[in-house]
């Protein structure tokens, strides 16, 4: 195991990982491996950065309030999930990243997904699915700062998280309908789609409408009480 | 030998001028059974935090807690000192059984096979064997207490602290759980700290009782002894036992004998000590008023082929009667309280609400002037930061309530005490001004001063020509409050009577009075029918 | 395989879906398919298993997609909108289907024996503290959705939803979503002590496991790696390659080709026989009684 010291560079590291090098990874794979191979490759590139993640998780020390409340999104998601109207996964992922770090964040976008999907059934788009909400939560936590200051912007987010989440998902719909990777039937999936991400892009912005000033009172009203 | 030894604690919490506790000195002996009381702040709950040093809750601390002579923070307190808290739910960390049974021993790091060993061991001596693969979300609230106290003792503990651990439970679970933490106490000499006001059972188990006011110790020796201290206390002898009640307010100053503590001793005290010429006390009967609410063979069951939960109910409440339903755990009493407040609908049967039927109410317009529901968890009527913002959207003035909660007002409701808490939602739900009064439980988890509170509120609603149904497994509660009590059993009304009546004649559902005073006295179910009683009958060997 | 350690179960999915999404090799297509519906309706005789026609009709659209998208191949079917249909993105699309239904019904398969408990387990070889988060969180499901019931209810009986209002029924439901959310994180606190007074947090933990690993488990997994390499070989070395592009066309039968779908052929169809094993050995058990 590889142990950066400096921790400065391993923050920027750590930053660098899921910007540059999956897609990177993914792009490879698109390109440069025979077109037989995408589906494996795909699989394989969002299973691996989920593991490359948790291992990240387990080396650090996380006290049990932190951890409780996470467990506590995680499981509030997955009711919302289940609940009549209130969709709630993505806009919980962003207020986690946003108020508990790009970490918590992370977590609860990919274990929201993994674990609903014990209820919605799981099959081979749980790990795109864990990848996507878990990326949106984590650059909600990087971009904490700008997002708690301008309600606007995290308006914004929430339509961009919209996107993102098509932008990644279909890529695995295109690369398992056709068994390879088909610009064209990837854009015509991608439109295909765009009604559902329109209304998706919706009803986060809503979401964070409704919860984004309650729960920074919530959270604030736990760590007042309790010192989180 | 002293296992726990406390010099001169006194804590602040911050902002706070005045201390919880006061200069406290005290010491515990190995394998005592420890109860602590006192009223609601009284700092009964800090003092057992301050114990637990992981739970200590933030504030200024002076003064010594040593553990077997080494100061408590030294102390390797996770699997030393266990902890087990009121709320039964909210303790269990994991999903399944075996996970929860052996999470300390997780946290410890200890082997597989270690952890096997202890987990089995734990669960068999606690009958769980059943419940080994269960996930905790689908076992009962007494089950769930059980196994957080299993999973305290996986750790073996030395020494058991315990806040109220029985509060939200049923009377059954309650006394399987006070049961075997006796069975705990006597077979490994463990030793015992219990917050408890249960006392009726737990009093004749505690080897000490430590009376704790504002801060203070009031008390702390053998029971015999402590409650002798509290002659001319009201307020402190409300949540004693009913013998200790009884025999307080009859024997009043300067009795130096020895007073009853159970049931038991409470009879003989009275047999030996008052005549009974006059058996009962005259009754007043009900005139005749008309019926507000009519049950006409109402059938519910929540699944198409599960089992009848309410079957053939037919039974009537007149206006401004107080109705009690008795009855054990999943005799359906909370169903029918789902069904009349139109949140469930029979599949066959009527429900009729001033004589027309509930269906026939559309939009709302049951609740609010009509019918009003607490539930049982009444945590689920708030719905905002502060308890004025409750309020808001009433039309009632705060002034026009049977009681006063001015002082809580800027608090969050989730920061109120047990009783005050009820209060506070009984409020919201009296702000409607219903006819009709639906109580799930409204006696649950609080004390005898709370409970008081609650009885007094009642009585006045009951003067407002308030309709008031609930249900409770109370019988203390019901016996002072109902009009008419009824025993609930397998989705029916089994009987219903006046408290006297109903009580006198119980065998098992009755007031620890009446167990007291039968065969000797007729138709004493309260207290204060005890001590007239016993006073119009006056003592034996006086002039007559 | 009900009773097999969590992580068998597991490799023996990886590997048998994993070879069928892997490979674009009709042949084990279609074994992976016979396999993968044979043990789904064998353990599911009798049973009401829900949908199928979905996942038939999701296959066919993906037979349909490959050829309206992919245009190379020598064999020009028709014009349609002025783009070649080939027969080898016929093909191509048709193998597709295959391995889709295949993964489908192994994922269904997979979704029935790996509960979340053997779920949890896995994640807790990897790491113990995600299999803690994920072992509270599932823990606080069934806590929470009740808690949402029972607000809901009693909000309702004291008059906040109006049956005619759609703008007040989901204004209320957000109310009661948001009441939860506040409860849930106060009484995560109280968990939170728990935790801590059980000694959460004081150092390195371990995470403790009712599945334990039996012979018969080492037993099954040797099988499975034996298979599993054997396939895997096999289409490493070409020996079972197909093309597709320009023109359809396979390499010819060889030892090893045979081997290859022998070995794939035992991988798909063990946990039907072993399930089909199991049965018969209680009838006959049941029959002595």
């Amino acid at each position: 195991m590889i142990v950066i010291r400096n921790a400065s560079a391993r923050r920027i590291l750590r930053m660098v990982l899921p910007f540059v090098l999956i897609p990177a990874i993914v792009a490879l794979g698109i390109f440069a491996v025979e077109s037989q191979y995408h589906t494996l490759v795909s699989f394989l590139v969002a299973v691996c950065s989920i593991l490359l993640f948790l291992c990240g998780f387990e080396k650090k020390k996380i006290g049990s309030r932190r951890l409780v409340i996470v467990a506590v999104m995680i499981a509030l998601s997955v009711v919302g999930r289940m609940f009549p109207i209130i969709k709630p996964v993505t806009a919980f992922a962003v207020l986690s990243g946003m108020f508990l770090g790009s970490e918590a964040g992370f977590l609860v976008g990919s274990f929201s997904a993994l674990i609903s999907n014990f209820y919605f059934g799981q099959g081979p788009w749980t790990p795109f699915q864990m990848l996507a909400w878990g990326l949106i939560g984590f650059f909600a936590g990087i971009l904490a700062f700008p997002l708690k200051r301008s309600r606007l912007f995290l308006y914004f987010y929430g339509i961009l998280a919209a996107v993102l989440f098509s932008l990644l998902m279909d890529v695995w719909s295109a690369v398992w309908l056709a068994g390879e990777f088909l610009p064209s039937l990837y854009v015509a999936k991608l439109l295909t789609s765009l009604p559902h991400t329109a209304l998706y892009a919706v009803s986060n912005v809503i979401f964070l409408i409704l919860f984004a000033k309650p729960f920074s009172e919530k959270l604030g009203r736990i760590k007042i009480k309790y010192g989180v | 030998m002293e296992i726990l030894t406390i010099e001169n604690l006194s804590f602040y919490y911050p902002m706070n001028q005045t201390p919880t506790l006061k200069n406290l000195s005290f010491s515990v002996e190995e394998g005592e059974f420890l109860t602590v009381c006192g009223a609601t702040g009284s700092g009964k709950s800090t003092l057992l935090r301050l114990l637990k040093k992981e739970l200590a809750p933030i504030g200024e601390r002076k003064g010594e807690i040593l553990l077997e002579g080494s100061p408590i923070a030294e102390v390797n307190s996770a699997s030393e000192i266990g902890y087990v808290m009121q709320h039964p739910e909210q303790q269990i960390v994991t999903d399944k059984v075996w996970h929860e049974l052996a999470f300390g021993l997780e946290n410890r790091n200890l082997p597989q096979n270690e952890i096997r060993r202890r987990v089995a061991e734990m669960a068999s001596y606690f009958g769980m064997e059943d419940l080994f693969f269960r996930d905790t979300s689908s076992l009962s609230g007494g089950q769930k207490q059980l196994l957080n106290l299993a999973s305290v003792m996986v750790m073996n503990p030395k020494i058991l602290l315990l806040d109220e651990p029985t509060a939200q439970l049923d009377p059954i679970a309650a006394s399987d759980f006070i049961a075997t933490l006796h069975k705990l106490h006597r077979e490994f000499s463990l030793t015992v700290i219990l917050i408890e006001h249960r006392l009726e059972e737990v009093m004749p188990l505690s080897d000490r009782l430590l009376i704790l006011e504002n801060g203070e110790l009031f008390a702390f020796e053998p029971p015999k002894e402590a409650v002798k201290k509290l002659e001319n206390r009201a307020d402190l002898l409300l949540s004693m036992p009913c013998a200790v009640r009884v025999s307080h307010a009859l024997s009043g100053n300067g009795k130096k004998e020895v007073l009853p503590l159970t049931v038991r001793e409470g009879r003989e005290w009275i047999r030996r000590t008052y005549r009974n010429k006059i058996q009962t006390l005259s009754e007043e009967m009900l005139p005749k008023r008309k019926k507000v609410l009519e049950w006409d063979r109402v059938f519910f069951r929540y699944e198409k082929n599960g089992a009848d939960i309410l079957s053939n109910l037919c039974f009537s409440v007149c206006e401004g009667e107080c109705f009690c339903i008795l009855g054990g755990n999943g005799a359906g009493k909370s169903t029918m309280l789902g069904v009349t407040s139109g949140l469930l609908k029979p599949y066959s049967g009527t429900v009729r609400l001033f004589g027309k039927k509930l269906k026939e109410y559309t939009n709302g317009s049951l609740y609010k002037q009509n019918l009003a529901y607490l539930p049982q968890d009444v945590t689920t009527v708030f719905l905002r930061n502060t308890v004025r913002d409750e309020f808001e959207d009433s039309d009632v003035s705060l002034a026009d309530f049977p009681y006063d909660f001015s002082s809580l007002l800027e608090k969050h409701p989730y920061d109120l005490s047990g009783g005050e808490r009820q209060l506070v939602a009984l409020a919201k739900i009296l702000a409607a001004e219903p006819k009709i009064l639906l109580l799930d439980e409204p006696t649950k988890g609080l004390d005898a001063y709370a409970k008081a509170e609650i009885i007094a509120v009642l009585h006045a609603l009951k003067e407002k020509n308030v309709t008031v149904i609930a249900v409770t497994h109370d019988t203390e509660f019901s016996a002072e409050i109902a009009d008419r009590v009824a025993l609930f059993f397998r989705g029916e009304l089994i009987s219903s009577d006046t408290p006297k009546k109903f009580f006198s004649e119980n065998r098992f559902y009755t007031t620890p009075v009446s167990r007291m005073t039968r065969g000797y006295y007729e138709n004493t179910v309260t207290v204060s029918e005890a001590v007239s009683l016993c006073l119009a009958n006056g003592e034996k060997g006086e002039k007559e | 395989m009900t009773h097999l350690n969590p992580i068998v179960l597991f490799f023996y999915f990886a590997a048998a879906a994993g070879i069928s999404m892997f490979s674009m090799n009709p042949v084990i297509q279609i074994f992976s398919l016979a396999g993968a519906l044979s043990f789904f309706f064998l353990r599911n005789a009798g049973k009401r298993t829900g949908m199928h026609l979905p996942l038939f009709l999701l296959a066919l659209l993906a037979a349909l997609l490959n050829p309206l998208f992919q245009h190379n191949g020598a064999t020009v079917l028709f014009v349609l909108n002025g783009n070649p249909v080939t027969k080898e993105a016929c093909i191509y699309g048709a193998v597709t289907a295959l391995m889709l239904l295949a993964t489908l019904y192994w994922f269904r398969s997979f979704s029935e024996l790996m509960t979340s408990d053997k779920i949890l387990y896995l994640f807790g070889r990897i790491s113990p503290k995600i299999a803690l988060l994920l072992s509270m969180a599932m823990r606080y499901i069934p806590l929470f959705g009740a808690q949402l019931k029972k607000t809901a209810q009693t909000q309702k009986a004291m008059g906040y939803f109006k049956e005619d209002n759609a703008m007040d029924r989901i204004r209320g439901y957000m109310r009661v979503f948001s009441v939860t959310v506040t409860w849930a994180l106060e009484s995560g606190i109280v968990t939170a002590d728990s935790m801590e007074a059980r000694g959460y947090g004081e150092g390195k933990r371990s995470s403790f496991a009712v599945f334990r690993f039996y012979r018969k488990d080492g037993f099954y997994l040797m099988l499975i790696g034996a298979l599993f390499l054997i396939s895997v070989y096999g289409l490493a070395t070409e020996a079972v390659a197909f093309q597709y592009y320009p023109t359809f066309g396979a390499q010819a039968p060889s030892f090893i080709s045979t081997l290859t779908y022998i070995a794939y052929i035992m991988l798909a169809f063990l946990p039907t026989a072993a399930e089909a094993g199991e049965k018969i050995k209680w009838k006959y058990l049941q029959s002595k009684i």
